[in-house]
């Protein structure tokens, strides 16, 4: 089923591509190096990982591995409209309705066989213990071997030292259950890519912060936690690049995300992944733009070719997840000030106690800046409760009372 | 509102723990009274205002303490990076309480020797930090001398859980919940006084002839809970929570490793909470669940978990088969640190034990 998905999403975005040769088409390259991945790692000839959200990627692709954090799927199923059976599998096998719905809605994809069996497993201490704990769950029902990466809380020398360590033992790892070697001209090429990308996505999200915002709602949904699942690959580079010039062909020419924008919104956490029109409704009706998400900037230093598996780990420490809230509420605040935002939406993804576990010490760290926050009750995955008429009404009286 | 121990009678100064891996001897070699906070408090709920509502109520209930002052005069606070819950309640506690001194351990998710490496190093900038709160060195005879009373202290509370295992005792885990409580909120020489104080005065309690459960999960403090156990018919012959045997374990010491290596060794390798996880074995909680289970000879076992922990949803459906494979019955109770939520449990508690 998936892989037919992927395959037909493939076909269909290159078609449109080609069809406009001249056109930047960023979201579209975008969507097509998603279908990429999907394809490969629903095709059955690629050595696979299922990993955590801070996995250095890049660094098992220059391995020659398909690797992906399990939320992706998770967001997939629901972007398809196919979780829904797949949650009751899995609250029928026991797992509560109360956790985080991307790892249980890949679990009962896993009960079901519509996850492709992996090789190998890597979980990551950061962002969540809910993470973790889905991922030894996979490696216990596919009876594959695991591994743990600890993300340490501080971007300390001692912290970077044992996490890069631990990666240097993951490639060990790797290298021990499918045969897969890292080569060093691979893992050079890899850090390139890695790096270009990093580099050409800071002046993107420059861009990103002229006012009117040369992005609509979802022009860089999910961007930069997807990007990172191919971001060792030259078409991550083009990806990013193509992203840049539209941006830069837009504010050259006076050419705004939406129509007359009036409100600058932030999403913060991640977005609702299923099918629903609040976006549209927050557009439409509002004026209104996300022009930046929570997790869409670059918070990391390029990686120091010289020193590889030290850059990857300080890259995986420094993501605002990780550590006291107190680092990620100074990162809300310096893009609510860059972005010139008026207010923020914080979905409080049901079941995450990592991201809505701080829910009122974010909204504490706005009101210092004078931004109003508005928390809405959703599961960002699982649909079956969601109420777009009470949410609406939110959304109204959020925006009356910011305007 | 202070629900534990009487201050008065304690005139050392405390420092807050939270969670089962806090390292006790760091604690005690400074001089201070490791103090766990405890969920029992008639402190009013406040805590959503910085905290969801699906939050782990462990933490919840600790943070309504602190934001209702229901607490005895603290000189420090350390907390460890165990779960996204005890995380969030550093952050938050740092808004609540922000004179108090607050240190917080990250703690690596296995075992593994870079781990246990690196959390050597984390034990020792807690101890550095310990020192400068109060301007005192911490001198590795002292901390010798706490790990000494920490193991005795274990090996007495072995002797009492295997003296339950044949004696059953009646009203004996009631009686040991409360132990558990008064140690971990006294200094080590105090707790291991009050131990072999029970020790001494098992004999003298009659026997029970009550079914032995064997009770696993992660916060359950309340003594009356264990009351309720008790008059359900079940006798708790030996327990893995947080609040009870997990707290106070053996430490291994020796002359090749430096003291931090040893602590955290102990730690790391220590019978593990359900947020550690041991990679080479993604069954080994529920392996290790039914070997304790046979060696108590408990004819059933009660899991007890507080809402909204993942680590522990996330481990029960393979609990539940292991323990179904092995023919073992199994109760799983959800609670929220409030003895109204396990006393609604009480019909369900008392037909599983009338079922053995």
């Amino acid at each position: 089923m998936m892989f037919d998905y992927f395959n037909s999403l493939e076909q269909g975005l290159i078609k449109k591509i080609n069809e406009q040769p001249n056109e930047p088409n960023p979201r579209k390259k975008y969507a097509l190096a998603v279908a990429q991945l999907g394809k490969k790692l629903y095709s059955e000839d690629n050595s696979i990982a299922w990993c955590g959200v801070t996995a250095p990627f890049d660094l098992l692709s220059a391995m020659g591995i398909t690797s992906c954090f399990v939320e992706f799927i998770g967001s997939m199923l629901a972007s398809t409209g196919a979780i829904e059976q797949l949650l009751l599998e899995a609250e029928h096998a026991g797992y509560a309705s109360d956790t985080c719905g991307y790892h249980r809605s890949v679990i009962g994809a896993a009960q079901k066989g519509l996850m492709p069996v992996p090789d190998i497993l890597i979980a990551t201490s950061s962002p969540c213990s809910g993470g973790i704990a889905a991922i030894e769950n996979l490696s216990r029902i596919y009876q594959k071997p695991l591994f743990i990466l600890t993300i340490p809380q501080e971007n300390s020398q001692s912290a970077i030292t044992y996490l890069a360590n631990q990666i240097k033992e993951m490639v060990a790892f790797v290298t021990y259950h499918t045969g897969k070697k890292l080569s060093h001209d691979a893992l050079m090429a890899s850090i390139y890519h890695s790096n270009k990308v990093r580099d050409i996505l800071c002046d993107v999200f420059e861009l990103a912060q002229t006012v009117p915002s040369p992005a609509d709602s979802n022009r860089l949904k999910d961007l930069v936690i997807v990007m990172a699942l191919f971001s060792g690959s030259s078409f991550a580079v083009e990806v990013a690049q193509a992203y840049k010039d539209e941006f830069t062909y837009r504010i050259n020419n006076h050419i705004s995300g939406i129509k007359d924008e009036k409100i600058r919104l932030m999403w913060i956490q991640n977005r609702i992944q299923y099918k629903n029109s609040l976006i549209r409704l927050l557009e439409d009706e509002f004026n209104a733009v996300i022009v930046i998400d929570e997790l869409n900037d670059i918070i990391w230093p390029p990686i120091d070719p010289d020193n590889p598996f030290e850059g990857l780990a300080q890259r995986a420490i420094s993501i605002p997840f990780n550590g006291p809230v107190t680092r990620r509420i100074h990162h809300l605040q310096h893009l609510a000030k860059a972005y010139q935002i008026h207010g923020a939406i914080n979905p409080c993804h049901w079941g995450c106690r990592q991201g809505t576990g701080s829910r009122g010490l974010i909204a504490e760290g706005f009101k210092k800046i004078g931004i109003p926050v508005l928390n809405l009750e959703v599961d960002c995955v699982d649909p079956r409760n969601f109420a777009f008429g009470q949410l609406k009404t939110r959304l109204e009286a959020f925006i009356e009372m910011i305007t | 509102m202070i629900t534990d121990i009487p201050i008065k009678d304690i005139p050392m100064k405390r420092i807050a723990y939270f969670c089962a891996y806090t390292p006790i001897p760091i604690i005690d070699a400074a001089g201070y009274i490791p103090y766990r906070v405890l969920p029992i408090t008639q402190a009013q709920d406040q805590a959503g205002h910085l905290l969801h509502d699906n939050m782990c109520p462990h933490i919840k209930r600790i943070l309504d303490r602190a934001i209702a002052n229901d607490l005895p005069d603290l000189y420090g606070a350390i907390f460890i990076n165990s779960c996204d819950a005890m995380r969030r309640l550093s952050d938050a506690w740092q808004i609540v309480r922000p004179d108090d001194h607050t240190c917080i351990i990250d703690l690596p998710v296995d075992n593994s020797s870079l781990s246990i490496e690196y959390l050597s190093y984390e034990f020792d900038q807690c101890s550095q930090k310990i020192s400068q709160w109060t301007n005192k060195e911490i001198f590795d005879v002292h901390l010798q001398e706490s790990i000494y009373k920490m193991n005795e202290l274990t090996k007495t509370l072995q002797m009492i859980q295997k003296r339950f295992i044949t004696q059953h005792p009646k009203g004996g885990s009631v009686l040991m919940q409360e132990l558990y409580n008064d140690i971990s909120t006294s200094s080590l020489s105090n707790g291991l006084t009050k131990s072999n104080s029970f020790l001494k005065a098992i004999d003298n309690i009659p026997e029970s002839s009550r079914v032995p459960i064997y009770l696993f999960g992660n916060v359950l403090p309340d003594p009356e809970s264990f009351q309720l156990f008790e008059d359900c018919g079940a006798t708790i012959v030996n327990d893995d929570l947080c609040t009870g045997s997990r707290l106070f374990h053996p430490i291994h010491c020796n002359e090749q490793h430096h003291i931090m290596q040893c602590l955290a060794q102990s730690y790391l390798l220590k019978p593990l909470c359900a947020r550690t996880i041991h990679s080479p074995d993604p069954n080994h909680m529920a392996t290790q669940l039914i070997q304790k289970v046979q060696s108590c000879q408990a004819r059933g076992v009660i899991g007890h978990t507080i809402k909204f922990c993942d680590p522990y949803l996330a481990r029960l459906p393979a609990i539940r088969d292991a323990l179904k494979k092995e023919k073992i019955p199994f109760l799983l109770l959800e609670g929220d640190c409030t003895l109204r939520s396990i006393g609604q449990q009480r019909t369900r508690i008392e037909a599983f034990i009338e079922m053995l």
